[in-house]
C-alpha cells in the first residue's frame, strides 16, 4: 500500500500526539510522584518522537542516498547501476523517484548506446567518405589528366583541322585549275575539232583538185604520147625528103657525070645540076636539122613523158597521202570529239568537285567549329574538374574532420558505462 | 679545069676525074661471087650487065670501116669496075695542072699526085693503077 512521505509524517505525527495522551492518561496510575508525572509525559512524547523520527528519517535518507549515489553515478556516467531501493511495506515518492531514474537512466544508455553505435558509423562512413573522396579526388586527378590530354589531343585537332582545311583549299583550288584546265581542253578540242574539219574540207578541196590534175596529166601524156607519135610521122617525113634530097644529090652527080659527056653543050646542064646538087645538099642538111630537131623534141617529149608519169606516180602518192591525210582529219576530228566530250565531262564532273569542295569546307569549317566548342568545353571540364578536385580535397578534409569528430564524440561517448563492470 | 669526083677512102680524100665515071648508083643489091678474094666483094646487076665490086680501102690497104652506099660505076674503058669507097662527097672543078708529087711518107698506091682544094689535099686517083693492082692480085 503505496503511502505518501507527507501522511507518513502526519502519521507519526500522530502517533506522538497519541502517545503523549496515553502517557499522561497511564501516568497517574504509576506510583510516580506527581511532580515527576509531568516530566515524565514529556520525557516519553520525546522519547517516542525521537524513535519515530529516527525510523522515519533513516528509512527517508537511506532511500535518499542510494538515489544521490546512483544520480552522482549517473553524473559521472556511469549508467551501469540500476537503483534498488529496500521494498518497504509503504512504498512512497522516493521509489516513484528510482523508478523514474532507472527510466531515465535506460533512456541515456539507449541514448549512449546509440550515440555510440552511430558515432562508429559516423566514423566508419567518415573512413569511407575519406577513402572515398581520396579515389573520387585520384580519379578527378586521373580525369584532370585525361581532360589535359584531350585538351591536347583538340589542339592537335585543331591543327589537323587547320591544316586540312588549308590542303583542302589548295585541293579546290587543284580542281578550279583542273576545271580551268578542262574547260580549255574542251575549247582546244572543240577548235580543234573545226579546224580538222576545216583540213579535211581543205584536204577534199585538194583531193578533188589532184584527181582533176591527175586526169589532166593523164590526158597530157595522151597528148605527148600522141605527140610523139606525130613526131614520128614527121621523122618519117623527113627520112623520105632525106631520101628524095639523096636521090636528088645522086641525080645532080650522074648529071654533071652526064653533062660532062655531053662535052661543051652539056656546060649550062652542069651549072643546073650543080644548083641541084646544093639544094639537095641544103635539103639535106635541113632535113638532117629537121630529124635532129625531132630527135631533140622526141628525146624532150619522152622525157616530159616519163616526168608526166613520174608526176603522175607522185601524184598518185600525193593523192593517197591526201586520202590518208582525209582520213587522219576524220580520225582527229573524232579524237578531238572525244577528247572534248571527256572534257565537258571533266569540266562537269569538276564543277560536282567544286560543289563537294565547297560542302567539305563548309563541313571542315562546321568540324573546326566544333573542335573549337570542344576545346571550349573540355577548357570547361577541365576548370570543373579541377573544381571538383578542389571540392574533392575539401570533401576530403570535411571527412578527416568528421572522422576526428566522431573519434571525438566516441570519446566523449566512452565515458558513459552501460554495463557493469565486474 | 676537070670536074672531079671527091670522097674518102681511110682518113684521106682522094679524087677522081669524071671522065672515068660511067654512073653513080645507089645502094644496088650485091650479089656473092664464089671464090672470090681479096678486095672482090661481090657483083652488081647494072642495067643487065653483071660488074664485079671492088673494095678501094681494102685494095689499098686504107683503114676505115665506113663505105657509102652509094657506088661508083667506071667506064667502060676501066672494065666497068664498081668502086666502094669511104664515103662520096661531091663534085667539083679542081685545076689539075699543077699536081703536087706524092709525098714518099705516104707512100699512097695509084695516086697520080696531089691536088688543092681550100687548102686541102687530095689524092688524085689513078685508075690504070688501080686495074693493075687488080690484075697483080689475081694472078
Amino acid at each position: 500500500m503505496r503511502v505518501e512521505i507527507s501522511y507518513k509524517f502526519i502519521v507519526g505525527f500522530l502517533v506522538v500526539v497519541v502517545s503523549g495522551v496515553i502517557v499522561n492518561l497511564v501516568v497517574p496510575y504509576l506510583q510516580i510522584p506527581p511532580e515527576f508525572q509531568q516530566f515524565f509525559s514529556v520525557a516519553c512524547a520525546l522519547v517516542v518522537g525521537l524513535i519515530i523520527g529516527a525510523v522515519f528519517s533513516r528509512a527517508f535518507t537511506a532511500n535518499i542516498r542510494r538515489l544521490t549515489s546512483v544520480g552522482d553515478q549517473i553524473s559521472q556516467g556511469n549508467l551501469s547501476e540500476t537503483i534498488q531501493l529496500k521494498e518497504g511495506r509503504f512504498p512512497d515518492e522516493t521509489s516513484d523517484l528510482a523508478k523514474s531514474m532507472n527510466h531515465i537512466q535506460e533512456s541515456l544508455r539507449a541514448l549512449v548506446g546509440d550515440i555510440r553505435g552511430i558515432a562508429f558509423k559516423v566514423a566508419g562512413s567518415a573512413q569511407n567518405l575519406s577513402s572515398t573522396s581520396q579515389e573520387v579526388s585520384a580519379s578527378a586527378q586521373e580525369v584532370a589528366h585525361t581532360v589535359n590530354q584531350i585538351n591536347r589531343g583538340a589542339e592537335t585537332q585543331a591543327e589537323m583541322v587547320e591544316k586540312s582545311k588549308r590542303i583542302f583549299n589548295d585541293v579546290a583550288r587543284s580542281i578550279n585549275q583542273v576545271a580551268t584546265a578542262a574547260s580549255k581542253v574542251a575549247e582546244s578540242a572543240h577548235q580543234t575539232v573545226d579546224t580538222a574539219w576545216s583540213g579535211s574540207e581543205l584536204a577534199g578541196a585538194s583531193l578533188d583538185s589532184i584527181r582533176q590534175v591527175l586526169v589532166e596529166a593523164q590526158s597530157s601524156s595522151q597528148q605527148m604520147f600522141n605527140f610523139i607519135g606525130q613526131l614520128q610521122r614527121i621523122s618519117k617525113f623527113v627520112e623520105v625528103i632525106n631520101g628524095v634530097a639523096q636521090k636528088t644529090n645522086l641525080l645532080a652527080l650522074n648529071a654533071t657525070i652526064e653533062a660532062a659527056r655531053a662535052g661543051e653543050y652539056g656546060r649550062g646542064f652542069t651549072v643546073v645540076a650543080e644548083e641541084i646538087r646544093k639544094l639537095a645538099d641544103s635539103t639535106t642538111i635541113s632535113a638532117n636539122e629537121i630529124t635532129t630537131l625531132v630527135e631533140g623534141i622526141r628525146t624532150e617529149g619522152h622525157l616530159v613523158q616519163s616526168s608526166m608519169g613520174q608526176v603522175i606516180e607522185e601524184m598518185e602518192i600525193g593523192r593517197e597521202a591526201v586520202d590518208r591525210t582525209n582520213h587522219a582529219f576524220s580520225q582527229i576530228t573524232q579524237n578531238a570529239e572525244v577528247t572534248r566530250s571527256k572534257a565537258t565531262n571533266i569540266a562537269e564532273l569538276t564543277a560536282q568537285q567544286i560543289s563537294s569542295a565547297e560542302q567539305i569546307t563548309r563541313a571542315i569549317d562546321e568540324i573546326d567549329k566544333v573542335v573549337s566548342d570542344n576545346a571550349a568545353a573540355t577548357e570547361q571540364v577541365s576548370a570543373t574538374t579541377q573544381k571538383q578536385s578542389a571540392s574533392m580535397e575539401e570533401l576530403a578534409m570535411s571527412a578527416q574532420n568528421l572522422s576526428t569528430m566522431s573519434e571525438s564524440m566516441l570519446q566523449i561517448v566512452k565515458r558513459f558505462k552501460l554495463v557493469k563492470e565486474e | 679545069m676537070t670536074l672531079t669526083l671527091l670522097f674518102t677512102l681511110g682518113e684521106e680524100i682522094y679524087g677522081l676525074e669524071i671522065s672515068a665515071i660511067q654512073e653513080i648508083v645507089e645502094d644496088p643489091p650485091l650479089y656473092y661471087v664464089p671464090r672470090a678474094e681479096g678486095a672482090l666483094v661481090g657483083a652488081i646487076n647494072f642495067h643487065s650487065q653483071v660488074l664485079a665490086v671492088i673494095d678501094l680501102s681494102a685494095l689499098l690497104g686504107l683503114p676505115g670501116e665506113k663505105r657509102d652506099h652509094r657506088r661508083v660505076v667506071l667506064t667502060p674503058q676501066f672494065k666497068s669496075l664498081v668502086l666502094t669507097v669511104g664515103s662520096i662527097h661531091r663534085i667539083v672543078n679542081l685545076d689539075l695542072s699543077e699536081l703536087q708529087p706524092t709525098p714518099s711518107s705516104t707512100g699512097g698506091k695509084a695516086v697520080r699526085g696531089v691536088a688543092n682544094q681550100d687548102e686541102t689535099p687530095i689524092n688524085l686517083l689513078d685508075t690504070n693503077e688501080v686495074i693493075d693492082l687488080l690484075r697483080n692480085q689475081s694472078t
